[in-house]
């Protein structure tokens, strides 16, 4: 590892002051459980990098009045997990953290970090972009909101400026929705998903109301699939209709996926009809 | 790694196999190419930088042009070595020209290796990149045969 | 203490905890790469992305201008040093640093060192190297006859008389050619009622010890003392000791605890370069090689395995014969041992009048392979386990009677024509068949998941002859100390032996002081590694200890004490010297009887000391949408004799099934133009918790080795060897088809069922 400087914010506007719009090189660093394995492999070499590690009041999960969940951007993962508040309103997010990498990980990592990493192989992002989420960033010129659906552009490319963070997420009221996030491995049970699925369903008695299903890590980026909500919305959800909507899923994502295409596929369809079946019997998140 | 594709520009096959034995001209079409010199008509030096979303990386290039079979076929070889970091990067490429009408179609093939530290954990990295270049060196070729009737020879 | 009584006093065969555990888990457990010493460099090695190709030009300018670098050694100052600095167990073929060529990617070519190891590596980024490509070769069977050679000449290092033949034979990547012929199997094959012959093949795998490969080299110029994380100090000593020219006994070797070993820390890894260092700059010189480096250091053998059988109409097979292509890698290690010695146990534990085998260990452009935990083993056993079930299947035969069938049982010969004894094939398969309830009807499920069951069993032949020298010191109050070579590397060997010396002299074992490794106090042992410590250092151990209680029995009858008496240890010793003074040091030393192989006929009336046998069962998901296995349940049975330490026993049984597994189901070393892409584990997946089958039982069948101290044998590796073709053989039960390639993973079960189906998908 090249030497390097690594300088200390003691809040978000002071990181961001400390950040170079022009330099890369400069970057912030939370947990940094992702970022150290890029220097280790040698991809990537700081010159400076501010740790976000002093910031106060960046790490905590509230509620709000309408439903809906804040939490800040600097909460580690395992605090997320073990949260109350998480656990009654957002199921689905508990359920994928236990999956995620592995505890030592957690408990360092945050979410911010995660998002803004924009490595196409992770957990979290499908589902927050299955539940609506959106992220608030702070940069030099102000704040801005933008949909997690829209955060995450490509190969560890993300819409964030080389001077912007992420401050925190806001996850929208749920509405009894019932959500569910599949993960594939295909070697050890703890490792980078091959392909995740994450859904999120408004059912009202025995029709599907509004349908969300997100495509991960086999893509280069999380993918909602655009064509299940035309296909899911207003019909009943039986076993065919699910079945179709895992071959619809493969068919849309055809052109899109990494790696060995036919066995994509058939993961893609298998794995989108199990996610729809776990959505649908799952609880939902309690109304609020 | 393996990379293969087509190209189809509306223009003659002779215009299409004096544009790209050009090295200037072939420079140009990627993204990055900097101090390219010619050390004889068939071996050049080049700085290639490139870079994965906030990751840089410079290879330092060797590109030696193995075969010329005007106006049909063309031959490279490239190796280089990344600046900074162990890493070797070494690429052959196959072109064939033909002619469908008033366009050239343009097939070609490169088998690429990266070894080293780079190539030893840079991989996946490395490989998308690959593909994005691919795609951007198309589309800056097109572009380059729809701007002039006939490009710099 | 009291001289030895006929009646068993209870330390061999009691589950002693671990005499280390409480040091290791308490962080207190002394190990190599904990070790600082005054003046101390640190280097970082600089290796090869070429995977052939000759060595032209190295810069060094860049690299030298980084502050802190105090100097970067190539092959010009290693020859200064080492004039002749080619090294390895069976060949002399691997240079301490590279000298004309470089053979694969990754291999060492200059070293940087530096008070500070973030110095030296990023000094080392800056070293240009200048090569001239050549072509490459990577495929074992593509090797045997491809105009690519890798080294120009054999060059066999003498320590095995049996590989002297192979002196200058040149212009070939066959590095061994191991022939063993038996009976007439041309005829047998004509009068056959079947034949059936199947190929299949195994992956570049690799130890990964959470301790990576670390020594630390510090010498006056008179001598030399190498700190190692190794299973091999005495070769060590004797090989440095070569390199440099000088007697053994200028060479001081000294192992504290390993961080796992598995049989990748044998031999020659980085003891030469350090020690070549340390000559170069006259200060203690460390190199610590990180996790992605064991990638370039050492493997396990990929391989091709063709066998072909012939059987009769009811099932007997009256002849066998194996083809084995070894992927040995660029420098031999120990590879031609593994064709060799695990080469003829090819054809299985069957009893089989007709056999021939040809084993070839191949040269190729890819990181070394050498010893890893079953030596070769678990890739015969992989073919013919997964051939009996093909063949079992083929005849409408149940596997299990289609095994017990053919099964060698003791008193009958080998294929080497070895008669067997002690080799508890039968038994283990008996017990294993009661623990997977055999002959009870097996649900196999309807729905998209569909159940299977599986079995297989392998055996081992203890590698031979070798020999273990042991010293037991009595002292003068009492207690006891061991000097043994036997390094332990989390196989409880400090604990089976304490045992051992426990029971000669009737204490506890956990009073016993085991002294580990140090060339200039502890004795001459072959090496720790294909489970002959409990055989072999065992026997010396108990032989030593016995000597101790002789020359105990002899001062007291010197001092007149009467027979019987049971005088107190020190009070012979105050009686004797006056005062609290003086040892009893007894010795022991063992090398078991062996009659070597004929060179052509591979036949040999003692060909070892013991059989090591292990069985598996296992039963198993398979979800026919996506390809994933899942194991419910591995069963694994072994016969090592009788246990030590039983609890010791039933974690090595079941670590080594969990290794296994791992090699069978999850991980590939992958490749791209001869350089790993895979070098980490985030990339390269070993099992973890959630990976374990839900239900796994180990357990050894009840016998006893008659040549072994107490009755044991090696128990270490007998895990490793059913698990593989035990899994393939439960998921043709499960979904009907045959994978015969590792690593099973859904990928390869998925694109299997859909070309069973007719419907092959194509990538």
């Amino acid at each position: 590892m090249t030497p390097f400087e690594i300088v200390e914010a003691r809040s978000l506007r002071e990181a961001v002051g400390m950040l170079d719009p022009e330099d890369a090189s400069v970057r912030p660093i939370a947990g940094g459980t992702a970022l150290m394995l890029m220097m280790k492999a040698g991809v990537f070499r700081p010159t400076r990098l501010v740790s976000l590690r002093l910031v106060r009041g960046c790490s905590d999960v509230h509620v709000e009045a309408d439903g809906g969940v804040r939490i800040g951007a600097l909460t580690p993962l395992a605090t997320l997990e073990h949260s109350h508040a998480i656990q009654h309103l957002l199921p689905v997010i508990g359920s994928t953290l236990r999956m995620l990498s592995n505890v030592r990980v957690r408990n360092v990592a945050t979410v911010g970090g995660s998002l803004a990493h924009g490595d196409p192989h992770m957990d979290l992002p499908p589902v927050l972009i299955a539940l609506g989420a959106s992220v608030r960033v702070v940069g030099r010129g102000g704040e801005r909101v933008i949909p997690v659906a829209d955060l995450l552009t490509g190969y560890f490319e993300t819409q964030l400026a080389t001077d912007e963070l992420i401050s925190e997420l806001i996850i929208p009221r749920q509405n009894g929705r019932r959500s569910a996030y599949l993960k594939c491995t295909t070697r050890a049970r703890h490792d980078w998903p091959t392909l995740g699925v994450a859904v999120s369903l408004a059912v009202d008695g025995d029709c599907v109301r509004e349908a969300t299903v997100v495509a991960s890590a086999a893509t280069k980026r999380p993918m909602r699939i655009e064509t299940l909500r035309t296909l899911l919305v207003g019909q009943r959800p039986d076993a065919k209709l699910l079945r179709t909507a895992g071959e619809a899923a493969a068919a849309a994502l055809t052109g899109e996926l990494q790696g060995a295409a036919a066995y994509m596929q058939q993961l893609v369809r298998v794995y989108v009809e199990r996610a729809l079946r776990q959505a649908l019997n799952s609880e939902g998140g309690a109304l609020q | 790694m393996k990379v293969s594709g087509q190209i189809r520009v509306r223009a003659p096959r002779e215009a299409v196999f004096n544009a790209l034995q050009d090295a200037p001209f072939f420079a140009s079409c990627i993204d990055g190419v900097r101090q390219l010199t010619e050390i004889d008509p068939a071996h050049y030096n080049a700085i290639l930088e490139t870079a994965v979303a906030y990751m840089k990386f410079r290879f330092k290039l060797l590109i030696e042009v193995t075969r010329k079979r005007p106006p049909s076929e063309l031959e490279a070889r490239l190796e280089g070595t990344a600046l900074g970091i162990v890493g070797r990067l070494t690429a052959t490429s196959t072109t064939r020209l033909t002619q469908e009408a008033d366009e050239t179609n343009i097939e070609y093939e490169i088998e690429a290796a990266l070894t080293g530290k780079l190539g030893s954990l840079g991989q996946p990295l490395l490989r998308s990149k690959a593909k994005e270049m691919e795609r951007e060196f198309a589309s800056r070729l097109r572009a380059a045969f729809e701007r002039t009737p006939e490009p710099p020879s | 203490m009291t001289p030895r009584t006929p009646a068993p006093s209870g330390q061999v065969g009691r589950s002693v905890p671990r005499l280390e555990a409480v040091a290791k888990v308490t962080g207190r457990a002394e190990y190599v790469h904990h070790m600082r010493l005054p003046g101390m460099l640190v280097g970082k090695v600089v290796r090869s992305t070429v995977a052939h190709g000759r060595l032209k030009s190295i810069d060094l300018d860049e690299a030298r201008k980084v502050p802190g670098v105090h100097r970067i050694v190539t092959r010009d100052d290693i020859l200064k040093v080492i004039p002749d600095p080619y090294y390895g167990p069976a060949f002399h073929d691997q240079p301490i640093l590279a000298i004309d060529k470089v053979r694969y990617v990754g291999e060492p070519v200059a070293v940087v060192l530096a008070g500070d190891p973030h110095v030296a590596e990023q000094a080392a980024q800056l070293v240009a190297v200048d090569y001239e490509e050549l072509p490459a070769v990577f495929d074992e069977v593509e090797a045997a006859d491809s105009p690519v050679i890798v080294h120009e000449e054999l060059k066999p290092a003498g320590t095995f008389p049996d590989l002297k033949h192979l002196h200058g034979v040149r212009d070939t990547n066959i590095a061994l050619d191991f022939r063993l012929c038996r009976g007439d199997p041309d005829k047998a094959f004509a009068e056959a009622d079947h034949v059936f012959e199947h190929t299949f093949r195994t992956q570049q795998v690799l130890h990964l010890p959470l301790e990576p490969y670390v020594s630390l080299a510090e010498t006056n110029g008179l001598s030399m003392t190498i700190h190692t994380a190794s299973q091999s100090p005495s070769f060590v000593r004797l090989e440095i000791a070569r390199l440099l020219g000088w007697p053994e006994n200028r060479v001081r070797v000294q192992v504290p605890f390993l961080g796992g070993g598995f049989g990748g820390k044998l031999y020659i890894k980085l003891e030469a370069l350090v020690a070549a260092l340390a000559l170069i700059v006259m200060r203690p010189v460390k190199i610590a090689l990180t996790m992605e480096e064991q990638f370039y250091t050492l493997t396990k053998h990929a391989s091709t395995l063709r066998i072909k059988s012939a059987v009769s109409s009811d099932g007997r097979v009256t002849a066998r014969e194996c083809e084995i292509w070894w992927n040995g890698g660029a420098y031999a290690d120990i590879g031609p041992r593994v064709s060799q010695k695990s080469g003829f146990t090819a054809p299985g534990p069957y009893d089989i009048d007709n056999v021939k085998i040809a084993s070839y260990a191949l040269y190729t452009n890819l990181p070394p392979a050498g010893a890893l935990r079953g030596f070769g083993i678990p890739q015969l056993v992989w073919a013919y386990e997964s051939h009996s079930d093909l063949i079992a299947r083929a005849l409408d035969i149940d596997p299990l009677a289609f095994r017990r069938k053919n099964l060698l049982r003791n008193g009958r010969p080998q294929a080497t024509g070895t008669l067997v004894q002690d080799m508890g094939a039968d038994a283990c398969l008996d017990r294993l068949a009661a623990l997977m309830n055999w002959e009870a009807p097996f649900d196999r499920g309807t729905s998209p998941v569909r159940r299977g069951r599986g079995i297989a069993v392998g055996f081992k032949a203890s590698i031979s002859p070798t020999t273990s020298v042991a010293v037991v010191n009595v002292s003068a109050d009492g207690s006891c100390t061991l000097y043994c070579g036997t390094v332990d590397m989390g196989q409880g060997s400090d604990t089976a032996m304490a045992q051992i010396v426990a029971e000669v002299l009737n204490i506890p074992a956990e009073t016993v002081r085991v002294v580990h490794s140090d060339t200039d106090v502890t004795p001459y042992d072959m090496a720790t590694l294909g489970s002959r410590s409990t055989f072999h250092m065992g026997h010396a151990v108990k032989l030593a200890a016995e000597d101790a209680c002789q020359k105990l029995e002899a001062l007291a009858a010197e001092l007149g004490v009467p027979r019987g008496r049971n005088l107190p240890t020190r009070e012979l010793f105050l009686r004797k010297y006056k005062m609290q003074a003086g040892n009893i040091i007894g010795t022991g030393s063992f090398i078991p009887p062996y009659t070597s192989p004929d060179h052509d006929t591979g036949q040999s009336d003692n060909i070892t000391p013991f059989w090591m046998v292990g069985a598996t069962g296992v039963e198993l998901e398979v979800d026919t949408e996506t390809g994933h296995v899942r194991i419910l349940k591995m069963i694994n049975v072994a016969d090592v004799g009788r246990s030590i330490n039983p609890r010791i026993v039933e974690t090595q049984l079941s670590g080594a099934a969990i290794m296994q597994l791992g090699f069978t189901t999850t991980e590939k070393m992958e490749f791209d133009a001869g350089q790993v892409t895979n070098a980490s584990l985030a990339d390269y997946k070993i099992p973890g918790f959630l990976d374990l089958p839900a239900t796994t039982v180990s357990e050894v069948v009840d016998t006893h080795q008659r040549n072994g101290p107490f009755g044991a044998k090696g128990a270490g590796e007998s895990g490793t060897f059913g698990v593989s073709p035990a899994i393939a053989n439960a998921i043709e039960d499960a979904v009907g088809v045959r994978i015969t390639s590792l690593p099973i993973t859904p990928e390869v079960v998925y694109h299997a069922l859909c070309a069973a189906r007719s419907e092959p998908i194509e990538d």
